[in-house]
């Protein structure tokens, strides 16, 4: 058998993308005035390192060979003063860098953060949570490395290679011609080596991502690996695929040693060229051994950028493949819906839906609702049903029936397909959604718990919502077993709220719903069962939260539905039967069975 | 490490050859500048010292191209022996390694605490035996030339030991902070997102953003300050570097102009100290490297020195052939501190088709899952055609055993590729025959190339029905003694279902069979079965038997017709 398909795929990353660039820049522009600055240091950090062979220059052409002392101090202090210059600007240089990168990729994240905000719940339900983890963490954190790593103090470095340059023709043209006889290797060399490099990182990584995948398959289906004694067969292309991405590597490794040996020999080679025809001249007495000092140390600070052009370059790699990832997300405009406009609005509330909002009559009204998650498979299927102010109604029916979809859509996570909802005669695809929401108070059938302290997780960070909390957690009878912890309302959550009952998660819940003070409560209760501890305190919350509102709750307890003012039976995305439990009772019909079913112990 | 100590020996030896090349150089210099200073005294002359230095710079870089491949191959190969061990490793533990480690946890493993150690191994061995060699050699050289003007220039070094033990301490610590900044944020993140549907419920969007923004300030805090110390370190390695050039500007001046010292040994010394900086600044990167490194190793200890329950018997009873005789004697399951099973005692001949029911967490996947040693099974309490399933050799069971797990796992080939993973060497007729018998015949004709097929993120998206119709397939290909179906059918529709099992039950045969399920429709045509509760059987017999009893089967036999009723409504 042949292992073919996803393993072999060739994935190839660019190391420099204008495109991608371009648009990063964007983000640098607006700390251009602390990027100038450090780029300002620049020459400056160029200046001190150009002075220290000339300083010792001096000193070996004025003073040493001439037996001349005085005078030596002053230079030995000048040459301090140099070097404690070029440390308190390499200091500055690095910090603002370091300081516009940090900026940068906290305007980045906090970007990326509030675009994903906007996204729509479908989104949500597409997407992994470690990918977009990962986006916001890691593949920013590479973008920082840019920064760090002195990608943008290559032009310092130019800086610097180019006033070797002068110097060294300004003090000798002939010397320095000949030194650089060996600078057409070098730059041929670095030319090779781009061009060698670029095609074997594209084979590392493309080998990469291959033992990757196969490693991330092999460990999810290790248990049938096992059941069909296919170890050995595993094991055997698990080696096929290590041994090529070993492979891979060995000629980055073979290019990246070359082009330290050339660079290293190279510098040697100059200065041996320096020695053999400086030293004809000296002996010529055209050139003074401070010079000839001075040409030797230029040319060792010459070569050694050059040195880590492959840490570079690979970091450079890494960071436009993030940077490509993050703009994708960025570019991904499945975005939460907005308002229509009123004039778009189908034909004012439909028929069936009518009633004004001063007499409180018919404050909700699903009318005519078809949905599906996914294409043309549809969960409702023409639901209608209308509600009055103040009014309870408990949905009931099979699992995967739609109850919960009614929930989602009156908050708009998704948007009906066909049909409208309504509150007080206004469809609510006209309402802005922050202002819907607000209306809305939804317990969720999972109390996710945030980590932070109680308080915080019943106001969720809202200011208005913060002066209810107390209030809000003794509406539904939370505030006892608060109360009794070490330090209250602030006690903190732990991962998920594992230090915290079923029941006492499930009234931390319901408090934040009270807190928020919603006219309208959806409320899907968990189906779990929980010790009757935590029932009863369930029970006592639950009448608590929806004292005086209007109330959609998808029913999993008995008590609920039998306090419910009406009862709806949703089958197969319709409603099937309607009204109070003893009459659907009587009728021995869907809600019969389903009582029997969901509701008996 | 094992068969590479030549490599790194070898690695030494060319690293000591490069230096000694580049070390000759400064060496070669100084001799050239006396010998301008006094052609008459030289060996040589100044052109032949340039040919000289010219000579050993291209031995040292060919030397250096060597030393570095070996070094860094070495480590690139224990990286690779390291890989295959732990996935050889991986391949032999139970299913109780797998729940307790993460899938994400194994593979980052296996990346990044890979990385870490081959970086140690290969770089950081690299570095240190570099820093070494030019240590000793350079300390030798600068001695010899002028003791006196060596101790000087290296009095500054202790200094800058000190203000890097002092700077990596708080470096220690910074990196602490920014590390747990960083844990926030990313907590932050994963929370925001996994609860998204409550940040839209309660419209906190804006306030996610601006707490968010708070966790993001906090984190660029720590890096600055990380940055500031980082950014320190540079210019102090740097400005102590350059304090040994005074000393020896100043010294070594003064020595040249007495004459205690030539002007060749003064520029020599100079070079011979401008190569002690780099290492010197190196080791610091190396200790972390080291730090780090050994850390990571223990990470991946875990994996190497974890020990599977499951192991092949010392001494193996083979039989050949199975035949398919399956004994429970009094077998007790515990996972972690939950009992799983509890005296389970099970006889079921060969042949017998065998339903198993009851609720979520009763244990009769486990059950199943112990035949084929998914668990370790204690001596004595398992036997397969009479012999203790621990003393019969894994590969033997296994080969016996058809196995439809669950939970479906299709691996990223073709369909025809999946479905003869559980026989080498198929036949295109036997994949055929087990997809037509798994009831795949007519999705198959719908798939743009059939039974090549690529299923996965690349290819086709099969439905959940249709997936496990293949891992049926992939069962029924292997023509197994014992056949276990673990809820096979959970994902297809009434009518499908129907279509296979009647498929099936011309397959079974001289089959012994086990059908876990949920719902009691594909256990209609079960000889015998078993109800679980809480890891103990506590119903058995015949479907009209258990009817009559009126416990459990009979009750859960009440519900299903009442969906039914519903389901017709």
């Amino acid at each position: 058998m042949h292992f073919g398909g996803i393993y072999e795929d060739e994935t190839v990353g660019k190391v420099y993308d204008r495109r991608l660039m371009g648009r990063f820049f964007a983000y640098v522009l607006p700390y251009r005035r602390m990027l100038v600055t450090a780029l300002l240091v620049l020459p400056f950090i160029a200046a001190t390192k150009l002075a220290q062979p000339w300083i010792i220059k001096v000193a070996i052409d004025d003073h040493i060979v001439k037996g001349r002392m005085e005078g030596l101090p002053a230079l030995a202090a000048a040459f301090l003063a140099v070097i404690f210059a070029e440390s308190i600007l390499m200091f500055t240089q690095v910090y603002l860098l370091q300081w516009v990168g940090q900026r940068v990729m906290y305007d980045i994240r906090v970007r990326l953060f509030s675009h994903i905000q906007r996204l729509s719940t479908r989104f949500f339900d597409q997407t992994p949570v470690g990918s977009l983890v990962s986006r916001l963490t890691s593949d920013i954190e590479v973008l920082g490395e840019m920064f760090a790593a002195g990608i943008v103090t290559v032009v310092g470095d130019i800086l610097v290679l180019a006033g070797i340059v002068g110097i060294m023709l300004w003090m000798n043209v002939r010397l320095s011609l000949v030194t650089f006889s060996v600078l057409p290797v070098l730059i041929w060399v670095a030319f090779a080596f781009r061009k060698w490099m670029r095609l074997a990182f594209r084979q590392v990584r493309a080998r990469q991502a291959n033992l990757s995948a196969f490693l991330a398959e092999s460990i999810g289906g290790m248990a049938v690996v096992q059941l069909f004694n296919r170890e050995r067969d595993e094991a055997k292309e698990f080696q096929r695929l290590n041994a090529s991405y070993v492979e891979a590597n060995l000629p980055v490794i073979t290019w990246d040693a070359a082009l330290y040996a050339v660079v290293e020999s190279l510098s040697s080679v100059a200065v041996a060229l320096i020695i053999w025809y400086g030293g004809g001249e000296i002996v010529k007495g055209t050139l003074s051994f401070g010079s000839l000092v001075a040409f030797i140390q230029y040319i060792e600070k010459f070569f050694s950028p050059i040195r880590d052009l492959s840490a570079k370059y690979s970091i450079m790699q890494g960071a436009m493949a993030s940077l490509e990832r993050i703009f994708a997300l960025l570019d991904n405009q499945d975005r939460e819906p907005g308002a229509l406009p009123a004039t778009e609005r189908t034909a004012g509330a439909a028929p069936a839906c009518e009633g004004s909002p001063a007499d409180g009559l018919r404050s909700i009204c699903f009318n005519d609702i078809w949905f599906a998650y996914k294409e043309r498979d549809y969960v409702l299927k023409g639901f209608s049903l209308q509600m009055k102010r103040g009014e309870k109604v408990a949905l009931v029916g099979e699992t995967g029936g739609g109850k919960t979809t009614v929930t989602r859509l009156l908050s708009r996570l998704y948007d009906v397909e066909r049909g409208t909802i309504t509150i007080d005669g206004t469809d609510i695809r006209e309402l802005p959604l922050p202002a819907l929401r607000k209306r809305i108070g939804v317990v969720l059938q999972d109390p996710y718990l945030f980590s932070g302290t109680i308080a915080y997780n019943i106001s969720l960070g809202d200011p208005e919502a913060l002066k209810r909390v107390e209030q809000a957690a003794a509406v539904v009878g939370a505030d006892r077993f608060i109360r009794e912890l070490p330090k209250g309302y602030e006690e903190e959550v732990r991962e998920r709220g594992v230090n915290f009952s079923a029941g006492e998660r499930q009234l931390i819940s319901f408090a934040r719903a009270v807190a928020f003070d919603p006219e309208i409560l959806v409320l899907d209760e968990a189906t779990a069962s929980v010790d009757t501890a935590s029932e009863r305190l369930i029970q006592q919350g639950l009448e608590g939260l929806m004292q005086g509102r209007t109330t959609l709750v998808v029913a999993h307890r008995l008590s609920t539905i039998r306090d419910a003012d009406r009862i709806v039976v949703i089958h197969r995305g319709e409603k099937a039967e309607e009204g109070t439990h003893a009459e659907l009772m009587a009728a021995q019909g869907l809600y019969y069975r389903l009582y029997q079913l969901q509701f008996k112990d | 490490m094992r068969n590479r100590r030549g490599a790194y020996l070898l690695g030494a030896l060319l690293l000591v050859g490069t230096n000694l090349c580049g070390l000759a150089i400064p060496w070669l210099l100084k001799l050239a500048i006396e010998a301008l200073q006094a052609p008459a005294k030289a060996g040589y002359t100044p052109a032949q010292y340039g040919a000289m230095i010219a000579a050993a710079a291209v031995a040292q870089g060919i030397i250096r191209v060597f030393s570095r491949t070996t070094l860094l191959n070495a480590g690139r190969r224990i990286e690779y022996e390291l890989r295959e061990d732990l996935y050889a490793k991986l391949l032999t533990l139970d299913r109780t390694y797998f729940s307790n480690w993460r899938t994400g946890d194994i593979l980052s493993r296996l990346a990044n605490d890979l990385t870490n150690v081959r970086m140690l191994l290969g770089f950081g061995v690299l570095s240190l035996l570099n820093t070494v060699v030019i240590y000793t050699a350079s300390l030798i050289l600068l001695t010899r030339i002028s003791p006196f003007l060596t101790l000087c220039s290296v009095l500054p070094f202790p200094i800058m030991i000190l203000i890097v033990k002092q700077m990596s301490a708080s470096m220690f610590r910074i990196s602490k902070r920014t590390q747990e900044a960083l844990a926030r944020l990313t907590t932050r993140v994963e929370e925001n997102v996994s609860a998204a549907a409550v940040v839209r419920a309660y419209c906190r969007e804006d306030g996610e953003i601006e707490s968010f923004g708070a966790v993001c300030d906090s984190y660029s805090e720590a890096s600055m300050a990380m940055a500031k110390i980082r950014g320190l370190m540079l210019p102090v390695m740097a400005a102590t570097g350059a304090i040994g050039t005074l000393v020896i500007l100043f010294v070594g001046g003064n020595q040249v102009i007495r004459g205690e010292l030539t002007l060749g040994g003064f520029v020599a010394f100079n070079g011979y100290l401008a190569m002690l900086v780099w290492p010197t600044i190196m080791f610091g990167w190396i200790l972390n490297l080291v730090q780090r490194g050994a850390a990571s190793m223990t990470r991946l200890s875990e994996i190497l020195n974890a020990l599977s329950q499951v192991v092949e018997p010392e001494q193996p009873v083979d039989p050949g052939h199975i035949k398919g005789e399956i004994e429970y004697r009094n077998l007790s399951f515990s996972y972690g501190s939950a009992e799983m099973l509890r005296g389970i005692d099970l006889k079921i001949a060969r042949g017998a088709r065998i339903g198993i029911v009851g609720v979520v967490g009763s244990g009769k996947s486990t059950l199943v899952r112990m035949i084929p040693r998914l668990f370790p099974v204690a001596d004595g309490s398992l036997f397969i055609d009479g012999i203790d399933l621990n003393r019969l050799p894994i590969t033997r069971i296994r080969e016996a055993v058809g196995f439809v797990p669950q939970e479906t796992f299709l691996f990223s080939r073709t369909i025809a590729e999946n479905i003869g993973y559980g026989k080498p060497g198929a036949t295109r007729e036997e994949i055929e025959r087990a997809a037509q018998i798994a009831g795949l015949s007519g999705d198959l004709t719908r798939f743009p190339q059939g039974l090549d097929t690529l299923v996965g993120e690349r290819g086709v998206t099969l439905s959940g029905g249709q997936k496990q119709r293949v891992s049926i397939a992939r069962a029924l290909i292997k023509e197994p003694s014992i056949l276990i179906l673990d809820d096979p059918l959970s994902a297809v529709d009434a009518d499908t279902e129907e279509e296979i099992l009647s498929a099936l039950s011309g397959y079974y045969g001289k089959r012994t069979v086990l059908i876990v399920s949920h719902r009691l429709s594909p256990l209609r045509n079960c000889d015998r079965i078993i109800v679980l509760e809480q890891g103990s059987i506590v119903e058995e017999g015949s479907h009209a038997e258990l009817l009559d009893l009126g416990g459990r089967y009979a009750a859960i036999h009440r519900e299903e017709q009442l969906k039914a009723e519903i389901e017709r409504l």
